[in-house]
């Protein structure tokens, strides 16, 4: 191509990135305004934030008719895959825009750049769900990382937030360079940056496979780290626990998400062929289906068991979204179209119960400053509705009817059986985690239901009507997926579809 | 001569870059880790890429480097140097891991760029045009995006650095 | 006489190497960050290797990018130890690391 049809292409590309564009201007109206707004006003950023990801969400709504196309000299793809996660990090972020409002742990901190980095994280969880060359993958995974950091430490003066700050930079930047080294392998072995191009490269010619493997295995650690796959896990319980609590709902969830959009997107574009319809099969020589599988059963078992010694609720979620992270995996590993049709409706179902678990820390955390599980004693008796909503949110997680975490868990299990012996040990695992994780949601279900409340504490907690609202619209959806969850559905198998060469 | 120039390089940038990690006074370290990165300049104007060898010296040395050196000198860690370091498992274990890795990448770059194509044809050298063309033109949406991260790290460097909240 | 290629990238596995024992066994969280910078720099040398060999510019201009990143990543890093400095008057890891399992 020659240089002006290129510029172009450039300039043809921008009506196709029209949601981003309005995250980026958002991003700069957020801070004239910050700066412009008199500090007691500053809480109006909220609300342009919220309005901002409004925007976006119809923009986002709109590419539907535009259907798969590869844009800015296939530097990223628009396709209804990419579309599912975008809507799925904007309503999500909208949720945690709503949360933070209400935090007092926020209370009293700048917020103006606090909602302009979570528009800007936004902004590259977006990226992270479109890349399709190995620079923009690079690039929307460093996004990612960078403004989470921040955020992870916005509470600096907070011995726990810096202090998780800190470690998550190190970790972050150590593991990218990592999977960076594995690019530079990736790049040297096929000669060319583009996911597609690398795809036909590698499965035309037989490749280095010991090289393959270990760019591959490089690579994971990246995605590990973004998905807190065992073993890069490490980071994600201290800094779940040390963030401020709408950021670790967030972190639960978006993250997590464009994680695995990047992993399905780039592993079966790169290193899987198509055989037969809606099945691929890994490209020869390096089987790195089974090695997700391993890491698969490796995180959920971890996650599980570690999260039955926790006493802070925080981090016993921060285990068990670990936990959940591997169910996910589940259905990558399947190289088959069910498999990550089943990954795509988990996800959001995680999302919904989790941000509404989160809530629930959040909100017993305003009423009684603690978030010990000895403190939710007899939580059911002193503020009845967030025990209440904090019950169907642990049923979902442990994946019980009538609950959308159940119909999420049935899907992915259907998946792996559907896909025959070879992943029949993952299913044992998962449902063996399920019983495991059984436990240790009830012991929080005891202490709030059974457990009798200590004598100091007040006998009733007045929940803010704004929280009321909240919890109910998470509850709500979580009950309603779990007994009619066709349209969310029927949209996963649509968004199935991705872009999968030029 | 690009030989004896390779040589050279090679030795300054791993002999520099053992002295940086096992050093204790950090100012030290960073010291050497320039040495190391004025190495590595060299080995990119002997593979054809003036322009990266240019901003590598000026990114790195110049900016990301001086940064490094005023951090250190701003916190005063000379106090830090004396202390005792980790002995026993962790490094005996993240030196084996090291040599594993180590042993890896020779057994995988032995065998696998035997059979790398060279690709023939004009030779390319990365000029400051050739760069800028192709920056401006094929790779201008990531050089743009690039952009808004180093807005959000700026923001982010600054309410993490500074004294008081607002 | 060239240098073949494989030299450069033996010298890169060498550096990045070096690197990664340096995150792992120093204490000074400005140093690992030293360290991470070395691992960067070898990945970049790998890429300009490729791009020689392959007589395109596409890892140049990696190589760029992966530049612009690290000083971003850097900034943000260096003003969370100035942050943590500030509240316990230390940058050492160990000290650093009160939550456990």
């Amino acid at each position: 191509m020659n240089p002006s049809e290129i510029i172009q292409n450039n300039i043809n590309s921008l009506s196709y990135f029209l949601p981003e564009l309005i995250l980026t201007g958002m991003i700069v109206v957020l801070i004239i305004a910050d700066l412009l707004l008199k500090k007691e006003n500053s809480a109006w950023t909220s609300l342009l934030a919220l309005g901002g990801l409004v925007i976006a969400f119809v923009a986002v709504l709109n590419q539907y008719d535009l259907g798969s196309r590869s844009i800015f000299n296939d530097m990223l793809a628009v396709d209804p895959f990419a579309l599912y996660f975008k809507l799925l990090f904007l309503t999500s972020a909208a949720f945690v825009v709503l949360l933070s409002i209400g935090s007092v742990e926020l209370a009293g901190r700048p917020v103006g750049e606090y909602f302009t980095l979570m528009t800007a994280l936004t902004l590259g969880l977006f990226l992270m769900a479109s890349a399709t060359n190995l620079i923009t993958i690079f690039i929307s995974i460093e996004f990612v990382s960078v403004t989470s950091f921040i955020l992870a430490t916005y509470l600096k003066t907070r011995r726990r937030s810096s202090e998780a700050g800190l470690k998550y930079t190190i970790y972050g930047a150590f593991s990218s360079g990592l999977m960076l080294y594995g690019i530079s392998i990736l790049y040297g072995l096929t000669g060319t940056l583009d996911i597609y191009e690398i795809g036909t490269k590698l499965a035309a010619s037989s490749a280095n496979s010991l090289a393959l493997l270990i760019s591959i295995i490089l690579m994971l650690a990246g995605f590990g780290y973004k998905l807190a796959a065992v073993p890069f896990h490490f980071w994600a319980p201290d800094v779940y626990e040390g963030a401020p609590t709408p950021i670790t709902a967030f972190f639960s969830v978006g993250p997590k998400a464009a994680g695995f959009a990047l992993l399905i997107r780039f592993f079966n574009v790169a290193f899987a062929t198509e055989a037969t319809n809606g099945e691929w099969a890994a490209i020869a020589g390096v089987n790195w289906s089974q090695l997700l599988a391993v890491v698969a059963a490796a995180t959920m078992t971890l996650g599980n068991l570690v999260a039955i010694v926790q006493k802070n609720v925080k981090r016993l979620l921060a285990y068990s979204s670990i936990a959940h992270a591997g169910y996910a995996l589940m259905g990558v590993v399947l190289l088959s179209d069910q498999g990550v049709y089943a990954t795509l409706f988990y996800l959001v179902v995680y999302y919904l119960m989790n941000i509404g678990a989160f809530l629930v820390v959040i909100v017993v955390q305003d009423l009684v400053g603690s978030e010990s599980i000895d403190d939710y004693k007899g939580l059911i008796w002193r503020a009845p509705l967030p025990a209440i909503a904090m019950g169907v949110f642990l049923f979902s997680l442990t994946g019980l009817p009538p609950t959308a975490g159940f119909i999420g868990k049935f899907y992915l299990f259907a998946a792996l059986i559907k896909g025959g012996p070879g992943f029949y040990w993952l299913a044992v695992v998962a449902i063996i985690n399920s019983v495991i994780s059984l436990y240790y949601y009830a012991r929080i279900l005891k202490a709030m239901y059974f457990d009798q409340q200590d004598e100091k504490e007040p006998a009733s907690l007045a929940v803010s009507p704004y929280y009321v609202v909240l919890l109910i619209a998470l509850v709500v959806p979580t009950i309603f997926l779990g007994v009619y969850w066709a349209p969310l559905a029927d949209l996963a198998n649509y968004s199935v579809e991705f872009l999968r060469a030029l | 001569m690009i030989p004896i120039l390779f040589f050279f390089f090679a030795a300054v940038a791993i002999a520099s870059g053992i002295m940086m990690i096992v050093h204790r006074n950090p100012i030290y370290c960073a010291l050497f880790l320039i040495l190391t990165l004025f190495a590595v300049a060299g080995l990119y104007v002997l593979l054809n890429a003036p322009f990266i060898a240019a901003v590598h010296i000026i990114v790195y040395a110049g900016a990301i480097m001086v940064l490094f050196l005023f951090v250190i000198m701003l916190l005063d860690l000379k106090s830090e140097t004396s202390r005792q370091r980790p002995g026993g498992l962790p490094r005996i274990l993240s030196i084996i891991m090291s040599g594993v890795l180590l042993a890896e990448l020779v057994l995988f770059l032995r065998s696998g760029t035997a059979n790398l194509p060279l690709v023939e044809g004009d030779l390319i050298i990365g000029s400051t045009k050739e760069i800028g063309n192709l920056l401006f033109t094929e790779y201008l949406f990531p050089f743009e995006i690039t952009s808004v991260l180093l807005l959000s790290s700026i923001i982010g460097s600054v309410i993490l650095a500074r004294l008081k909240l607002k | 006489m060239e240098i073949p290629i494989s030299y450069y990238l033996l010298l890169s596995g060498i550096l990045f190497t070096i690197g990664v024992v340096g995150v792992l066994t120093r204490r000074n969280a400005i140093v690992v960050f030293m360290s991470i910078e070395l691992m960067l720099n070898a990945v970049n040398l790998t890429l300009v290797a490729f791009s020689k060999q392959f007589n395109s510019l596409d890892g140049q201009i990696f190589v760029f990018f992966v530049m612009v990143v690290a000083a971003a990543e850097v900034a943000v890093g260096l003003a969370l130890i100035v942050a943590i400095f500030r509240l316990k008057q230390t940058v050492s890891i160990d000290k650093i690391n009160i939550m456990k399992w």
